[in-house]
């Protein structure tokens, strides 16, 4: 697979920092999101290597330097005891779904390619991820946790919304970001607000 | 118990607010308007377990009757203009984050789709679809022959929705072209953005009629709110006050006629007497259990926590719980299938843009003769505009997609419509409400919810993904995905004609206990093929109204 | 609590506090933003400005300002309202440009030599008025919906072409009538009575239309919907008596007047309404744009100088 482009190079929605898009306490929120990145503190060193190989393999980077930080932010939520207001009945809490979750993925790894998750080549972990999605997984290590559920109804919803909250993430869309006190006055499709990103560049489609 | 959840005005979150004779000016970035406060040891005239849809209409409407009311809720009291920030993950804060169990053959995510938790409830963060019942939905067993009949009469909700789109300045279309004739709106419809259009173009090629939402933000000035600035964040919050929901509306009228809310206050649990009668309530605020003694007790929790707090509120008198003689409390308990068609446009549709939902198809609310249908019940067609994290996870949590692809199919946001349903659910005594054996930070034992999907709502979302498929290809889509969802609850403590099979007669008044009342969502005989906040909303100012009648008669 | 190696720790992805400074301007919305600012200009130069003084007459006089202050009201509420329309297709450029001619043209009316540009320039805003009027309905009737009120409410505004057109005729009749003397000249008022007051009429229809859209919120939006249609059926009753009965008409010429003052009040309560839009002034490249049109009462005023003339030469061309 190739690389990620993205339709809007050259837009960032934190151009907009200073205009009337922002009010002070969306830049409090997202100075505080940008400065200060938490220090682990509830996942143990083996599965925090878990954690970040599997981050960055849901949201490969590869062209960033310094990638969109998104373990720190999970291990926060759950040092924290920040819930999401649902806990499905066949899983454990999350913090136990979390870290049963992260062994079962090496666990998994080793039944599989004998090595660590941390340790696999790109390719190998897809697989894996891609089997624990798709729930065809065969670890033991798995028990009591359905696979498909922990994957689609957890690991990816958190990661989705700590990297789609971050300010590159929305420039990478075109996102308008933040809103107010000023919104937008042009409704209509293809129609755009100066303080939008500019047309997008679509390879499918004719200039 | 969930600690502070925001960076912004934390303090909210971890103080009362509403203290001292004063309660936060909604209105303003810092200030205070005064607040009448009663005494815990005196009986007050009604205690209401709630601030959203029920409980504050309530509060405003019996306080405006001279009654003394104390509100309580769970959540923080906010400030839009000042703790609301353009950001969907800080926005988290007004959701019911506290962990409840979801089980069932279908469980259904709680939190961010259906439950708020601050003042003002979930209308602090609904998308504002402000849409009547169809009028047949009030005798659905005896007119459309699935569901149960309301006790009420449509021609009498007619006159409350009327009452409660004036009190939320519902802007709507001129005509409507469903339904029995209803007055006008009081503003103007929105324009429909970009994503409304693509359903009018489905609409109007397969030729079914559309129209532009009825929804509850203004079009133009009212009073302290400015014109809707279509910023499209309407459901993490809107920090204009444009929207009027219910924090904005009714809890300003409820503290100007003399209630008392109370802010950060965990009712858990409702006291009876000997007499099997309820005479106050155990909550906890500012770090301590506290009791307050009441004459009545409103209970206006929403469909989970009503329950919740009904079945935790067992006594001798009341060994199943309270209202609960006939095993009914948490049962019936529904929601609406938002099962949803997306697909990709040549041109950038930029759904982040205007209000999430603005242009509305029910055709398949009324076309009751149609051979294809074959289902009970109805559902109604809506635009789409997630914001990105929203639709990331309907993206992720559908397909299972990530890695690059996941990224590129993210990047195609800004050309993405979609369509989707309110679509209606029947009412089933096996999806309900428990008390799990687990229990929060309070002590209180966990809510333990069970929802499965029975054949006929698995009909009407089949029949839905199909229509919407043709729908969205009419409109130019391309790619087409499909993605499934709930979204609303209803019922768990339904009213109804005899104590056997329901919680409450149609005053909302329990059949165990004469002065305890349910005052929500949680009533809802019937789901109903559209958004329910205005349905709430309509009956808890007819039962509003019943109290007070009731009181004049010396019969509370 | 252990250290762990993160390859994410520290990084920082991006100063947050940018130097000042928004998204750039862009595509035709640069072009739109140099128009706006050029017509708002005009149009104060216009209401400042003296006519070239062709010949002391209170009616020419009243007529040519009339005309300059409606071209002008049309060039600056065009020219933003299309600016608003990103200027998609280039003929929305037009409207704005002919605008500007027109009030130009009328402005500069006194000079001989270029007279029969002017009326070529003048009648070019009439034509483009008129064809306008086809586009905003076309574009009215292509959207999903068609002939409904949102459309009415939001798509191109109907009538606001016509207000080009008629800016255009004002000042074709300015040339006209200062050419004219006696019973032809009070022909010409009659007729100047009857264009002018069914124009009252139509456009308070379309001011009807969008204080409708606006709730009537504010009970002073009612008064642009009842002083100018009175106004107008008064003009054009006193344009239906015969000449000969040559009298004061009190009350049509009050209610002209009335309406003239409509315009700075108007406009001064349109910019209240700016205000009150979220970020009121300080977010003004939203709020001029989604509040009511600031440029658009001041049409009222450019209606009703030119009603004041009419009259004047229905009452026989008598001075007050």
């Amino acid at each position: 697979m190739s690389d990620f482009r993205t339709p809007y190079p050259g837009y960032d929605v934190l151009a907009k920092w200073a205009s009337p898009s922002w009010n002070d306490q969306t830049r409090q929120v997202v100075r505080e999101r940008l400065l200060n990145i938490p220090r682990p503190r509830f996942f143990n060193e083996a599965e925090w290597s878990v954690l970040t190989a599997l981050c960055d393999r849901i949201i490969p980077q590869p062209e960033r330097a310094e990638p969109v930080p998104i373990a720190p932010f999970i291990d926060a939520a759950l040092f924290e005891g920040r819930g999401t207001g649902t806990r499905f009945a066949e899983m454990p809490p999350d913090g136990a779904a979390w870290r049963q979750g992260l062994a079962a993925l090496d666990a998994e790894a080793a039944l599989r390619f004998g090595g660590r998750f941390a340790g696999l080549t790109a390719e190998r972990q897809d697989a894996i991820i891609a089997a624990a999605v798709a729930g065809d997984v065969t670890a033991p290590a798995w028990e009591g946790l359905p696979p498909r559920r922990f994957m689609r109804g957890l690991v990816l919803l958190e990661i989705v919304a700590i990297y789609y909250a971050h300010p590159a993430a929305q420039s990478e869309i075109g996102f308008g970001g933040s809103t107010s006190p000023r919104g937008y006055v042009r409704l209509d499709a293809g129609r755009f607000d100066p303080w939008e990103a500019g047309p997008g560049i679509w390879p499918d489609r004719e200039p | 118990m969930t600690g502070a959840v925001g960076t912004v005005s934390r303090d909210a979150e971890e103080h009362p607010r509403a203290v001292e004779g004063r309660a936060p000016d909604v209105f303003s970035r810092d200030g205070f308007v005064p607040m009448r406060q009663w005494p815990e040891e005196e009986p007050v005239d009604f205690a209401i377990v709630g601030t959203g849809c029920g409980g504050g209409i309530a509060a405003a409407k019996l306080a405006q009757a001279g009654f003394s009311v104390v509100a309580f809720d769970a959540g923080p009291f906010w400030r839009p203009l000042a703790d609301f920030a353009s950001d969907e993950r800080e926005q988290d804060k007004l959701y019911w984050l506290d962990e409840r169990i979801s089980g069932g053959n279908d469980p259904i995510s709680l939190g961010s789709h259906n439950s708020g938790r601050c003042v003002g409830g979930t209308t602090v963060h609904f998308q504002m679809v402000a849409l009547r019942f169809r009028p047949e939905w009030f005798a659905a067993r005896s007119r459309l022959g699935y569901g149960v009949d309301w006790p009420v009469d449509w021609r009498v909700m007619w006159k409350y929705y009327a009452e409660v789109e004036r009190a939320c300045s519902i802007s709507g279309p001129v005509r409507y072209p469903w339904g029995p004739p209803r007055g006008r709106y009081p503003y103007r419809a929105h324009p429909v953005n970009a994503a409304g259009l693509v359903l009018a173009r489905g609409a109007e090629a397969l030729g079914v009629p559309w129209s532009p939402m009825p929804v509850a933000t203004v079009s133009a000035p009212r009073g302290k709110s400015p014109p809707c600035a279509y910023r499209g964040m309407c459901k993490i919050g809107c920090s204009t006050n444009a929207k009027q929901s219910i924090l904005i509306t009714y809890i300003p009228r409820a503290l100007a006629a003399g209630a008392e809310i109370r802010d950060l206050a965990m009712v858990a649990r409702v006291e009876t007497g000997r007499d099997g009668r309820v005479c106050g309530l155990h909550y906890h605020r500012g770090g301590q259990w506290r009791y307050q003694r009441a004459r009545n007790v409103i209970v206006a929790g929403y469909a989970i926590e009503t329950p919740r707090l009904l079945l935790n509120s067992a006594s001798p008198q009341h060994p199943q719980g309270l209202a609960n003689s006939s095993g009914t409390v948490g049962r019936h308990l529904m929601v609406h299938s938002n099962h949803a068609v997306w697909g990709e446009f040549d041109e950038e549709i930029r759904f982040y843009k205007g209000p999430p939902l603005l242009a509305v198809c029910e055709h398949w609310n009324y076309a009751d003769g149609d051979p294809s249908r074959d289902f009970d019940g109805g559902y109604a067609i809506m635009s789409q505009g997630p914001l990105p994290i929203d639709y990331a996870s309907c993206l992720v949590s559908n397909t299972g997609v990530f890695g690059t692809e996941l990224r590129r199919r993210m990047a195609l946001y800004n050309r993405m419509a979609g369509l989707k349903i309110v679509g209606e659910t029947l009412p089933q005594p096996e999806n309900r409400v428990t008390l799990a054996e687990e229990t929060d930070g309070f002590g209180i034992p966990k809510a333990h919810v069970s929802f499965s999907y029975c054949e006929n709502d698995k009909r009407l979302f089949r029949h839905s993904l199909r229509f919407m498929d043709r729908m969205l290809r009419a409109a130019g889509g391309r790619n087409l995905y499909e993605s499934e969802a709930t979204a609303h609850l209803m019922g768990g403590c339904r009213m109804g004609h005899g104590p056997d099979d329901s919680v409450t007669d149609s005053d909302g008044r329990t059949w165990d206990v004469p002065n305890l009342f349910v005052c929500d969502g949680s009533l809802m005989p019937t789901g109903g093929g559209v958004n329910s906040s205005m349905t709430i909303m309509a009956n808890s100012a007819r039962i509003a109204d019943r109290l007070v009648a009731l009181g004049k008669r010396g019969e509370l | 609590m252990v250290q762990y190696r993160s390859p994410c720790r520290g990084s920082r992805v991006r100063r947050p506090d940018p130097p000042h400074g928004t998204a750039g301007v862009r595509d035709g919305a640069g072009l739109g933003t140099v128009l706006l600012l050029a017509g708002l200009g005009l149009f104060a130069g216009a209401v400042l400005a003296e006519p070239a003084p062709v010949a002391p007459d209170p009616s020419l006089r009243n007529l040519r300002r009339g005309a300059t202050i409606l071209a002008g009201s049309v060039m600056a509420d065009s020219a933003m309202e299309h600016f608003q329309g990103s200027y998609h297709n280039p003929a929305m450029y037009v409207g704005p440009m002919a605008a500007a001619g027109t009030m130009l043209a009328t402005l500069r009316g006194g000079d001989r030599n270029r007279a029969s540009a002017a009326r070529t320039m003048q009648g070019a805003a009439t034509m483009i008025g008129l064809m306008g009027l086809g586009f905003h309905g076309y574009n009215i009737l292509k959207r999903p919906g068609g002939l409904s009120w949102n459309n009415l409410f939001y798509a191109a505004p109907v009538g606001a072409p016509g207000a080009l057109a008629l800016a255009g005729v004002l000042g074709l009749g300015e040339r006209r009538m200062a050419g004219s003397r006696g019973p032809e000249r009070r022909e010409d008022g009659r007729i100047l009575g009857g264009v002018v007051g069914a124009s009252l009429l139509v456009t308070t229809a379309e001011i009807a239309l969008l204080h409708f859209r606006g709730a009537f919120h504010n009970p002073a939006m009612f008064v642009p919907v009842t002083i100018p249609p009175a106004a107008g059926a008064a003009l054009c009753l006193a344009g239906l008596r015969r000449p000969e009965a040559a009298r004061r008409h009190r009350l049509a010429r009050a209610l002209l007047h009335l309406t003239a003052l409509l315009g700075p009040v108007g406009t001064a309560f349109h910019a209240f309404g700016v205000s009150r839009e979220m970020g009121g002034w300080a977010n003004w490249r939203q709020s001029l744009l989604s509040g009511p049109p600031m440029p658009a009462p001041a049409s009222l005023t450019g209606l009703a100088l030119p009603g004041l003339a009419a009259l004047r030469e229905i009452e026989g061309g008598m001075d007050e």
